[in-house]
């Protein structure tokens, strides 16, 4: 073999490891980035954890509303908003306005002024007799100092988890006893037979179980806030609630990760799993 | 003498009790009109909403052919729904949607069950 065709085959094998190395790296960066998609976001801090900005109408006169979920779900369940006033779980999906809000819908369903909370009457709602401070309790986007409750003072009593407010253990403590009727739109019930808890078995080996307890979850929520809306009827082991469709903001994610315990928090469902995934 | 003024003291004691009793109760509760008492009248479809809706928590108990009834009631509940200034038609036909899907749900689950 002459020396000249040993150095074209040195040069064929270099450009072929070449190849195949920026092709790994190429899989590589792919697996980096589908990963990092598919892994949950870390949570913001916990006063921001659940706020929503509500600027459908708002922005040109008083300016955008900031709702935080901490401050209603310590007085409320999540079906008595969700489902008898009617807020939507999907952003710009419930049409809430100053009229509706007079008429005595979404917020105006306790934000009338007329209506009691703790003996104390609620404050109306885009009332036309409001002031600029009134307004300013919820159009408060940018404004420092306008609003009533803060986070931390607020919640200093209520039981910490990792994250922040253990909510069922605030709730199952006394500390906040949330309230599952709001009078003139929900429809007294008798109270709800506890419905059985199960385990989840894992699609994978190395994935702990999911511990569900339908318990804790209906005192929130009801029935008809998950079923069939988000958790829909279908015959046992077809669906798969994977984690991905979480992360999404399907099934459990309808929920976690926007305003009740992060999907982080991976004890929180797997019991014996590691208690928080960066 | 002594009698009289230990009714008296009674009487007091009691309506006092009676007072304290009455407010916790109302600060206990959820958001109330401040004229709870003078419920305004329903109308009727407003009735049937509440009887058909009430009973969503007890899904589970009911036979395939309650919940089939109670599918029905829905439906003829809608039309009536429909008529409704917008506000209203929106949030009621929202939990018309919900409180429906939840006995097909239940239903369902029943049906599958016995597959």
């Amino acid at each position: 073999m002459s020396m000249f065709s040993m150095q074209k085959g040195t040069r064929k094998n270099e450009r072929r490891l070449l190849l195949l190395v920026l092709a790994f790296g190429v899989l590589l960066l792919g697996n980096i980035t589908s990963a990092q998609i598919y892994l949950p976001k870390s949570p913001p801090e916990p006063s921001e954890y659940g706020k929503v900005i509500l600027d459908n109408y708002s922005t040109a006169g008083p300016g955008a509303v900031v709702f935080d979920h901490w401050l209603h779900r310590s007085k409320f369940t999540c079906r008595v908003c969700h489902v008898d006033v009617g807020f939507a779980m999907e952003a710009k999906a419930t049409g809430i306005s100053a009229s509706t809000n007079r008429q005595g819908f979404h917020c105006g369903a306790c934000h009338d002024g007329k209506k009691l909370f703790e003996g104390k009457p609620i404050f109306a709602a885009c009332s036309d007799a409001a002031n600029d401070q009134q307004c300013d309790r919820c159009h408060s986007l940018g404004k420092k100092g306008v609003r009533k409750y803060e986070y931390r003072k607020f919640t200093a009593k209520f039981p910490k988890g990792i994250y922040a407010v253990n909510w069922e253990a605030a709730e199952k403590s006394g500390v906040i006893k949330p309230v599952d009727f709001v009078e003139g739109l929900s429809v007294k019930k008798a109270p709800m037979q506890s419905r059985e808890d199960f385990a989840l078995k894992a699609g994978y080996s190395w994935v702990h179980p999911i511990d569900f307890s339908h318990e804790k979850h209906s005192i929130w929520n009801g029935c008809e806030l998950c079923h069939p809306e988000i958790f829909p009827s279908a015959p046992k082991g077809t669906i798969h609630f994977s984690m991905f469709s979480n992360i999404e903001g399907r099934y459990c994610g309808a929920c976690h990760g926007k305003v009740a315990f992060p999907l982080n928090n991976c004890r929180g469902c797997h019991g014996g799993a590691p208690l928080w995934a960066p | 003498m002594f009698n009289a003024k230990f009714k008296a003291t009674i009487v007091t004691v009691l309506l006092f009790i009676g007072l304290v009793g009455l407010c916790s109760v109302r600060a206990m509760g959820g958001p109330q009109s401040s004229a709870a008492q003078a419920e305004p009248a329903k109308e009727t479809w407003q009735k049937e909403f509440d009887d058909v809706c009430s009973k969503t928590q007890d899904a589970m108990t009911f036979s395939q052919k309650e919940l089939t009834d109670l599918i029905r009631r829905c439906d003829a509940l809608q039309p009536q729904i429909e008529k409704l200034d917008e506000s209203r038609k929106k949030v009621y036909m929202g939990r018309l949607r919900k409180c429906r899907g939840l006995y097909v749900y239940v239903l369902d689950a029943k049906r599958n069950e016995k597959k």
